[in-house]
């Protein structure tokens, strides 16, 4: 073939190809402008009986959910998207009721049929009306999915089984941490949060866990959970774990736990030697405490070399009462060299701004209407 | 890509009259331009082959995003106190008519925590002011971290009264856009950074998303780079892109679709592929351990956004650290597109210097098999397909008279292979479109799909051939060192005015 006749031969395939394109695009457009307005045409008045069953008072069950349970397939397939978002964000009666409606049609139990299923995102989208839904009788099959192949299904299930807030599902959301690609830790420590006090001792389970990453998010959500009764673990792992992720959380999770049991192990983190992201958390973390006897041990750090430790020690004091202003103030005069002085005056001027701003706020609404 | 508007015929050239009666210099001459015609009809085949692949691979990351949005988990992470918390950083100079705006949209953007550091680069102007006016800032004695080495100073760090907005502004001596975000770098708080034009307007719900990685992968993922859209032709309200509009200038038309097909496609096919080489400075996000042990932005490149991202694969690649470089397509800043030739030459000469200064910087990084897929295709692709292309282009630009000057080009195949090689442009761009308007469908209105194909078709009737000829002016200024210019892009603005159809 000559070059005149490739070429010719391409300009054929190019002019289909661009025909074939511009008619696509043309299709895509026109039938998805046209089902969305069918779609909003079927929902317009079908979000009225929404809002009548979101409103309802009382034990009264509104004539709205029988309507809307009697709905046809493609009438509820019109407003279903608008439910589910609002069952998103309510909370109380509201999303009491509309979680009924939901059971009503038959969504879980389609939703537990399409866990079972094959296909990553049939899965992942049932695992998370279930997760809206807190559907309790998902947690066994939403525990199987920790160990999905697709770890966006691996996510989205941790992320229900914190919704339904069954503590039976702790001991897998720990162990879904293992392996070269866990769960996101972070979406692990906000479902282990959401078991509240009867899911403490499962994950204080994950203390002893030969793997950092579990011990590491294991101390975290009982600090943020409010575990104070594992003060002392998480004091211990502070000290003694050889993994510094997991130190840095404990550091954390005893300033968030906030109970006295935490300062010593604190005082000995921020020693200069220590990793220095652990010295500027548990410097923080001293702050949180609020402990007058942190005082002097962060008013040396105000000369510490590394900035981040300085500026957070600066910050903490603030936060420790009077006996932290009075070391700033020190400070700021010089009592411990120049680097100090410019850390607690900055500390000192940024919280003037911030009471006085406070102040004047104060001001204005007595003075007003 | 189109072929540096290629010349003759392989074999059909040597059989013209011409060839027949030309001396022995006149042959060598014609041999010279058929062994051209065929490195450029390959150079031409290639570089649209290869778009064309990138384009198919990010149509089929976008259907999968499109599938998994609805359990994508965004709605928790914008209240879960675990999300990472976010420095934006915002380079400013000059900025006085929209820094308030800017500043104002960007403190409601949604995410659970981030603050807001703004770097006033030595403004000739009154954005300092503006900023003290809108924020109540007072000036507070500073100490500021030395992390990355800055050159110029800080010379005042200024907080709003009050306390609960979450703004910090720091004026410093000029020193370009580099150093002034370095110098954010060194007083951002927070473990992520994310790299803001001060003239960007982010989709509310862009910080979340260019975010999410980071909580997805956070051992592995060090950057994310957001898609950059036009702004010109959208409805802006209060800071925000509220009705999405192709533009009303062909020019900006044009690079609607060049950003759609180059910026949102392209970059989602090297991000698949784990190549991706550049994250554009008006919205991207770094992790700042990363950047730090770096050593921050490069002052002294001009493109030091893609410096950056080069130089984070040196090094982890270089350390051997197991790491991602990830680009997210949706949602997007928008961003103000030069109108005038002028404005646009400027930009273009700006990007492709920072280009060639990226490539010449990393050189030992080209081929390598020490840095993967970045040294072995990314890095090539983008010497052989970026870098050069616009040499070649001209070079074809010349050629093609010289051709028909000496009887080399046959002008009934020329005009053929020239609407073939557009034609395969014009396809990969059609693609492009298709590929948008399935996944994301933002331009709601139908004369905008006419528009896009408007610009499909015009990029390549001489918007093509000026951009080529800026880029070769870049080549030029890196090689020969030319001194480092921003220029001044004029901001005609946002229609502000929402219509009946907006307010509904």
């Amino acid at each position: 073939m000559t070059g005149r006749g490739i070429v010719d031969g391409g300009l054929q395939v190019l002019a289909g190809s661009a025909v074939v394109l511009l008619v696509l695009l043309v299709c895509v457009r026109a039938v998805r402008r046209e089902r969305e307005r069918r779609r909003e045409r079927a929902a317009e008045p079908l979000r009225v009986l929404l809002l009548e069953l979101l409103c309802a008072e009382g034990d009264e069950e509104p004539g709205s959910l029988q309507a809307l349970s009697a709905l046809d397939d493609r009438s509820w397939a019109a407003v279903e998207p608008t439910a589910r978002t609002i069952l998103a964000k309510v909370s109380g009666q509201a999303r009491d009721a509309l979680a009924g409606l939901f059971e009503q049609r038959g969504v879980a139990t389609r939703a537990m049929a399409d866990l079972r299923r094959r296909g990553s995102v049939r899965k992942g989208r049932a695992a998370e009306v279930l997760g809206l839904l807190r559907h309790r009788a998902a947690t066994p099959q939403l525990r199987v999915l920790l160990l999905d192949a697709d770890p966006e299904v691996r996510t989205v299930a941790a992320r229900a089984l914190g919704h339904i807030g069954d503590p039976a599902g702790v001991p897998d959301l720990l162990n879904c941490l293992h392996g070269p690609h866990p769960v996101p830790p972070g979406v692990v420590l906000q479902a282990l949060t959401a078991f509240g006090t009867a899911g403490h001792d499962q994950v204080a389970t994950g203390l002893d866990d030969a793997e950092p990453l579990v011990r590491a998010v294991a101390v975290e959500a009982l600090g943020a959970a409010g575990g104070v009764v594992w003060t002392t673990r998480v004091a211990a792992a502070l000290k003694a774990d050889p993994h510094v992720e997991v130190r840095i959380r404990a550091a954390r999770a005893l300033g968030a736990l906030g109970t006295p049991a935490g300062l010593e192990p604190l005082l000995d983190a921020v020693r200069r030697g220590r990793p220095e992201p652990l010295r500027a958390v548990a410097a923080r973390a001293l702050g949180r405490l609020g402990a007058s006897r942190a005082a002097p041990r962060l008013g040396e750090l105000l000369d510490d070399p590394v900035h981040r430790v300085a500026s957070t020690a600066a910050r903490a004091l603030l936060q420790v009462g009077p006996a932290g202003r009075d070391e700033l103030r020190r400070a700021a005069d010089g009592a411990r060299g120049g680097r100090a002085a410019a850390h607690a005056r900055a500390a000192l001027a940024e919280a003037a701004i911030g009471e006085e701003g406070a102040r004047s706020t104060a001001g204005r609404a007595a003075v007003g209407p | 890509m189109t072929p540096p508007l290629a010349t003759a015929a392989l074999g059909a050239a040597a059989s013209g009259p011409a060839a027949s009666t030309a001396s022995g210099a006149h042959d060598v001459l014609l041999d010279v331009i058929a062994v051209s015609n065929v490195l450029v009809l390959g150079y031409f085949l290639a570089i649209n082959t290869a778009y064309l692949m990138l384009v198919v691979i990010a149509a089929g990351d976008f259907v999968r995003h499109l599938r998994r949005t609805p359990f994508a988990g965004y709605d928790d992470a914008s209240a879960s106190p675990f999300t990472l918390p976010v420095s934006l950083i915002v380079p400013a100079y000059n900025e006085e008519a929209g820094i308030v705006d800017a500043v104002q949209a960007l403190l409601l953007l949604r995410h659970p925590s981030f603050e807001v550091v703004v770097i006033d680069d030595g403004s000739t102007d009154a954005t300092l002011d503006r900023l003290h006016e809108a924020f109540d800032l007072v000036e507070v004695p500073h100490v500021v971290s030395t992390e990355v080495p800055v050159r110029g100073a800080v010379e005042s760090v200024h907080l709003p009264r009050g306390g609960p907005v979450s703004l910090i502004v720091a004026r410093k001596r000029n020193g370009g856009k580099a150093d002034a975000l370095n110098v954010g770098v060194n007083l951002a708080r927070y473990p992520l950074l994310c790299m803001v034009d001060a003239d960007s307007i982010l989709d509310s719900q862009a910080l979340l998303a260019i975010s999410k990685p980071f909580s997805d992968d956070p051992l592995r993922v060090v950057a994310a780079g957001g898609v950059i859209g036009i702004a010109n032709g959208c409805t802006v309200v209060a800071g925000r892109v509220v009705r999405v509009g192709m533009p009303h200038r062909l020019l900006a038309k044009i690079q609607t679709v060049e950003y759609m097909r180059a910026f949102l496609l392209g970059r989602t096919g090297w991000s698949r592929i784990g190549g991706l080489l550049v994250i554009a400075g008006a919205f991207g996000m770094f992790r700042r351990d990363a950047v730090v042990a770096v050593g921050g932005l490069d002052p002294d490149c001009l493109g030091e956004d893609a410096e950056l991202v080069v130089r984070l694969h040196h090094h982890l690649r270089g350390t051997g650290r197991d790491y991602r470089i990830v680009f997210v397509g949706e949602p997007i800043s928008w961003s103000e597109a030069p109108e005038t030739l002028r404005v646009l030459g400027r930009q273009r000469r700006r990007w492709h210097r920072g280009l060639t200064e990226v490539l010449l910087k990393h050189r030992e990084m080209i081929g390598n098999p020490r840095y993967g897929r970045v040294g072995l295709v990314a890095l090539p692709f983008y010497v052989l397909f970026e870098l050069c292309a616009p040499v070649v282009e001209l070079a074809g630009l010349v050629l093609v008279p010289l051709g028909l000057l000496i009887g080399a080009v046959d002008l009934e195949f020329l005009w053929r292979f020239l609407l073939a090689a557009y034609g395969y442009a014009m396809v990969v761009s059609l693609l492009s479109l298709l590929a948008e308007e399935y996944a994301f469908h933002r331009y709601s209105r139908w004369r905008d799909v006419s528009s896009a194909v408007l610009g499909a078709a015009a990029e390549n009737l001489g918007y093509r051939q000026f951009t080529a000829w800026w880029r070769v002016r870049g080549i030029w200024d890196a090689v020969h060192g030319a001194p480092k210019v921003w220029g001044v892009m004029t901001h005609r603005g946002f229609a502000a005015e929402p219509t009946e159809e907006d307010r509904r």
